[in-house]
């Protein structure tokens, strides 16, 4: 990367990585990743969800081990153990969630671990604590107080506070994830115009960002990250919009999808009418017909977790209908099984198992007021155990025959299914799944994929949340894509316009 | 927080269904070193006096596999207990002499406990407060009440006089036993192998799975301590029948025994582990060490430190078999 | 459960604004002080002894030992834990502070004996809760067992009756305030110094906000959650020797229920039992007094002795479901 000017001795990049790898649970999410940031240079890195982004800027920022691959930052070799280690080489992951503590001010918070003390003694020395956190403020154009409680602050100065913080640790290579999508214009202008100043100064950082005109402009270099692997690379100015957008969807058509065999009924089996939630999704209005299978596609934050929380009554919805079925539903989540919804959540260890109990257990839960008898609730061991089985079956869950073993110790792929199971056992009218594959090998991709278009065939009513284009795309009748809140554009798949539909997902200044 | 793992987890987990091996193992050992330990006079009053400790555990199991945990139970005995006196004793009830003292007696003592387990099911279910601050105050007030109200009422700590017939349930070893036994059988049946069971061991394990599955936490949790309250009352009945009085102390020195037995007996701190059957052998153990110890000479408050030890011993290792 | 399981549990929904928020928080958080002033009020009408200098350097010496123990309980509930063994610890160490005066021991090295026996307790507390893992809870009740155990073992059941010089640290005053009082006042000074000025301090509060953002950040978790329950430990010896040094024996009863007055003090003075939130100044030291003059109120009008069990469940549970409900309101 060095150029004439500096041929005497070639600094070397400031970050090297080199055929970097990781899978998690047998599935390959990087798959080898060249990527090089010389000083003093800003790298734009776009990709789709589930490109790898995320999981390679954990390993850069010490959190994640890679499989194979080298690193190197400046010249040395460079393998953090932990978030300290790759600290204290000097690479700053400045995180969407971010890690301040509210209920310290903006000093305190800065020099948690590195208080200036009294003399020798255990006391802080305030008047320097407070000269210190001025000068940090002012190196990233924050104008407030060092006294000032983290929790008075809105999201954008949090953010600058957290970049000082990174400053404050030497930080060589600064990483932005996703920096602007809490952030109002003003202050996402201050941002841009602070990343110039410090690149300015020398400092290097990687922006991750949805936001492709920002990421056009305010980038040197710009990498595109698809199916864990650089696809394209070069200076900013090579690429545009259209480019960017057409690197990141571009792939071969995997035949994993099964064909569907019969085409969905036009009787409405759900139906939202102008669903508003405050602050978390906005007039959102679409039917699923019975047998149809009707995919959610939208970027982080777009509110589609969000939105099946709220039609499944995890969360109560301010204004609008939720119709099965023609009657309008209400109540908590048991009451909308007992009329036929299911709801396969995003984070299956979260809350979707019961992870210490046995995968039994696990299928029987949602299905416990069917299978017992009232007046006690007495539930037939026999009876639950053959519905069980059955089920397990059913969904083909592979390999562990024992059905008592705690679900924990299943693959990925078979805690999924366990989770599928459980839902089918109740024989749901409308199944809605939150991101259903993540994390999932390919084959039992494959089989969940089969077991989907079978359920419709059948007859119920599929809404499918991901992330995945090419995934929605091939199980999906119809696709809907939600930005900010709310629906941006309903399409038919027989169009085959990925391009279109990531353009609809992504932030409206870039559509 | 994180704490560095002994090596224990690997002694934890190997063994299955470790109470019964500590169980036979005291057995053991207590009869060898012991003497008159295995007598038959012996062995049936350990079985005798450990039956209403046998119940509270047997409540406090469904608390525990709730994720939770009851610290009032044994001041809710002395409340029913004196709730039971104020009703049916001769000296000082309300009904005293009258022929249905014993059975509005007993409806008021069930009642009492009930409405306890309620007050706490409420506070931990809906309200979503701690627990063991929840039991806690609500153990000191149902303690305080019992001790006013029997002041109020007899002017001592203790009422006496109370129906043959209602004595006859705690004071002849063989009712007292039936009825444990039977509460303890259909608490396992309750837990093993109704709805209600499975839903309360979904809470313990993951609250939010359980809510996503169609579990009505708020609820299958208040009525974990709804039952740890009613079988609360049925120990006070057969204490107060055994020792003939009605009385706030009843069940006091037992908050201990309790926790202990059930944490012995593999019912995990943390939720979702847990069996009725498991809760009976430790609160066996429990009983077998206290009868050793006295049968040793040993003072009360040696014991009450070892029985202390045990119980961090039990817990340390529930950590570790969890993490295993 | 923490706060999070909370607001789950809870159904927290986005239809309180946030100024409503803020106003009912603040309104929650200001209920102890609004309370202190209705009860002064209210029994001082009743009652004209009530509203006297007597009366309020009573209700410090009584308060005393209950500030000092209840400003190491402040330091352990700001990292969501509890301490329940502190009047075990007492009790221990007042046994054996007792034997040793009446042996003829010195008063410094007996009231050094009581302090070393809360640290040392404090210390396998520590140990417990962060090399063993155990629940706070579980830890210091085992440990409340064995130390009420220990100590009754020590004192033979029997009350110990310590020499006079003893009860001189209770009986004093200075400037007209008791020397206990002088006493628990330093310690409240110095805890919250600690709180508010030392890294430590601060450190305590974001582990208190969020145990693992605060590891990733590189502050010792298991050393300061450590060191908590060793200073609580601390405080419940010193505490332990400013309540001997007013009664001047030790029963079997010593030291019963310190835990309860510490623990609601703290919450009554604003310290969450979620952790993260919390002052030992004014907060605790206001709690401690609240409930000193509610029961000082209690005596002035002659309630029934029996009542007072139950009045003191009922301020713990008020405390409590304040503290839930504000935590709940919490952004």
């Amino acid at each position: 990367m060095s150029t004439e000017a500096s041929a005497a001795t070639p600094t070397p990049p400031r970050v090297v990585l080199e055929g970097v790898r990781r899978s998690f649970g047998g599935v390959a999410v990087l798959r080898g990743v060249d990527v090089t940031i010389a000083a003093g240079e800003v790298l734009g890195l776009v990709g789709e969800n589930g490109a790898g982004k995320s999981t390679l800027m954990n390993i850069l920022g010490g959190d994640l081990q890679p499989d194979a691959g080298a690193m190197r930052v400046e010249g040395r070799a460079f393998q953090p153990r932990s978030p300290s280690d790759a600290r204290n080489a000097g690479i700053a992951f400045v995180h969407q969630e971010l890690t301040l503590f509210p209920n310290l001010t903006i000093a305190e918070n800065l020099q948690l671990v590195r208080f200036p003390r009294r003399a020798g003694g255990p006391w802080i020395n305030r008047t320097v604590s407070r000269r210190l956190a001025a000068q940090s403020l002012e190196r990233v154009g924050l104008q407030r107080s060092p006294n000032t409680r983290v929790e008075r602050l809105s999201a954008g100065e949090r953010q600058l506070v957290e970049i000082a913080r990174a400053l404050d640790s030497d930080a060589r290579v600064l990483i932005l994830d996703e920096p602007t999508t809490s952030l109002g214009a003003s202050e996402r202008d201050r941002l841009h115009r602070l990343v110039r100043e410090l690149r300015l100064a020398g400092l290097s950082a990687i922006y991750i960002s949805h936001e492709l005109h920002d990421v056009l402009r305010e980038c040197d270099r710009i990498a595109v990250l698809r199916d864990g692997a650089v696809v394209a690379t070069g200076s900013a100015g090579d690429f545009s919009v259209d480019s960017l957008v057409r690197h990141m969807v571009g792939r071969e058509v995997r035949q994993l999808y099964p064909a569907r065999r019969s085409s969905p009924a036009l009787e409405p089996v759900l139906e939202l009418r102008d669903v508003t939630r405050r602050g978390v999704v906005r007039g959102i209005t679409f039917t699923v017909h019975r047998g149809e299978i009707v995919g959610i596609f939208g970027l982080m934050g777009a509110g589609r977790s969000e939105l099946t929380r709220v039609i499944f009554g995890l969360d109560r919805h301010t204004s609008g209908e939720i119709l099965l079925q023609g009657a309008s539903l209400r109540g908590g989540p048991w009451q909308r099984i007992a009329r036929g919804l299911a709801l396969v959540t995003e984070d299956r260890r979260l809350d979707g198992l019961c992870l210490e109990a046995s995968v039994a257990d696990n299928l029987a839960l949602a299905s416990l007021r069917t299978l017992s008898r009232p007046p006690l609730g007495i539930l037939h061991r026999t009876a639950v155990d053959a519905a069980v089985r059955q089920i397990g079956a059913d969904v083909r869950l592979t390999g562990t025959a024992d059905l008592e073993a705690p679900v924990a110790r299943l693959s990925g792929g078979n805690q999924q299914k366990v989770v599928l199971g459980k839902w089918l056992l109740t024989r749901p009218r409308v199944l809605v799944l939150d991101e259903p594959t993540r994390g999932i090998d390919v084959g039992a991709r494959a089989e969940i994929y089969q077991l989907l278009q079978r359920l419709a065939d059948s007859g119920t009513g599929l809404l499918v949340v991901s992330s995945d284009l090419d995934e929605l795309m091939g199980i999906s009748d119809r696709i809907l894509v939600m930005r900010h809140g709310d629906i941006s554009g309903s399409f038919e798949p027989g169009s085959l316009e990925r391009e279109r539909l990531l353009r609809a997902a992504l932030p409206a200044s870039v559509a | 927080m994180r704490a560095a793992t002994w090596p224990l987890s690997r002694a934890a987990a190997g063994a299955r269904a470790p109470i019964l091996v500590l169980c036979a193992a005291a057995f053991i050992a207590f009869t060898v070193t012991i003497q008159g330990f295995a007598s038959a006079a012996n062995l049936s009053g350990i079985l005798i006096a450990a039956l209403p400790l046998l119940l509270l555990a047997t409540g406090q199991t469904f608390v525990l596999v709730s994720g939770g945990i009851d610290l009032s139970a044994t001041a809710v005995v002395g409340l029913v207990s004196v709730a039971g006196g104020l009703v049916m004793s001769a000296d000082a009830g309300l009904l005293a002499d009258h022929g249905a003292a014993p059975f509005a007696g007993l409806l008021v003592m069930l009642a009492t406990g009930i409405l306890a387990g309620v007050v706490n099911g409420t506070c931990v279910g809906t309200l979503a407060m701690p627990s063991f601050m929840v039991t806690l105050t609500v153990g000191m007030f149902a303690g305080g009440l019992a001790v006013l109200l029997v002041r109020l009422a007899a002017g001592t700590e203790t009422m006496f006089s109370l129906p043959r017939v209602f004595v006859g349930i705690g004071g002849t070893p063989l009712v007292a036993g039936l009825v444990a036994s039977g509460c303890a059988v259909a608490a396992q049946g309750l837990l093993g192998k109704t709805s209600y069971g499975r839903m309360l061991r979904a809470v313990g394990y993951n609250p939010r799975a359980a809510r996503v599955s169609g579990v009505r936490v708020a609820r299958v949790t208040a009525g974990a301590y709804v039952l740890s309250g009613l079988f609360a009352a049925f120990a006070a009945i057969l204490l107060t029948g055994s020792l003939e009085t009605a009385s706030p102390a009843h069940g006091r020195p037992l908050l201990l025994d309790v926790i202990g037995a059930t944490v012995i007996g593999g019912t995990g701190l943390s939720g979702g582990r847990g069996q009725v059957w498991g809760t009976a052998l430790g609160v066996l153990f429990l009983a077998m060490l206290g009868n050793a110890l006295t049968l040793l000479n040993l003072s009360d408050f040696v014991i009450t430190i070892v029985k202390g030890f045990v119980i961090l011993v039990a817990a340390i290792l529930d950590h570790a078999r969890g993490r295993g | 459960m923490n706060v999070r399981e909370l607001k789950t549990a809870l159904n927290y929904d986005v239809d309180a604004t946030e100024r409503q928020r803020r106003l009912t928080r603040q309104a929650l958080g200001a209920a102890p002080v609004v309370l202190f002033v209705l009860v002064v009020c209210i029994v001082g009408l009743q009652s004209e002894r009530f509203v006297t200098r007597e009366t309020a350097v009573q209700i410090m010496a009584q308060a005393a030992p209950t500030v000092v123990v209840a400003v190491g309980m402040t330091f352990v509930l700001l990292t969501a834990g509890v301490d329940l063994s502190v009047g075990a610890l007492m009790f221990v160490g007042a046994g054996l502070a007792g034997h040793l005066a009446v042996a003829g021991w010195p008063l410094g090295l007996a009231a050094g004996v009581m302090v070393a026996v809360g640290v040392a307790g404090g210390f396998v507390n520590s140990v417990l809760v962060t090399r063993l893992g155990l629940m706070p809870f579980v830890a210091t009740l085992a440990m409340l067992y064995i130390g009420r155990g220990a100590g009754r073992w020590i004192t033979e059941t029997r009350a110990i009756n310590l020499p006079e010089s003893f009860l001189v640290l209770g009986a004093s005053s200075w400037l007209g305030v008791p020397t206990v009082a002088w006493i628990a006042s330093a310690v409240a000074v110095a805890g919250q110094l600690v709180l508010s000025s030392t890294p430590f301090g601060r450190q305590l509060y974001a582990l208190g906000a969020n145990a693992e953002a605060a590891r990733k950040v590189g502050v010792n978790t298991a050393r300061v959650t450590a060191a908590v329950y060793i200073v609580s430990g601390a405080c419940a010896g010193l505490g332990g020797l400013l309540a001997l040094s007013q009664l001047g024996a030790v029963s079997p009863r010593f030291g019963e229920l310190y835990e309860f007055d510490a623990i609601t003090a703290a919450v009554l003075g604003g310290t969450s039992l979620y952790g993260g939130h919390g002052r030992v100044l004014p907060g605790t030291v206001l709690g401690a007094l609240l409930l000193k003059t509610v029961f000082s109120a209690l005596v002035s009008v002659q309630a029934n002795p029996y009542l007072y069990p139950l009045i003191t469940a009922a301020i713990i549970f008020t405390a409590v479901l304040v503290d839930t409900l504000r935590t709940r309101l919490a952004d």
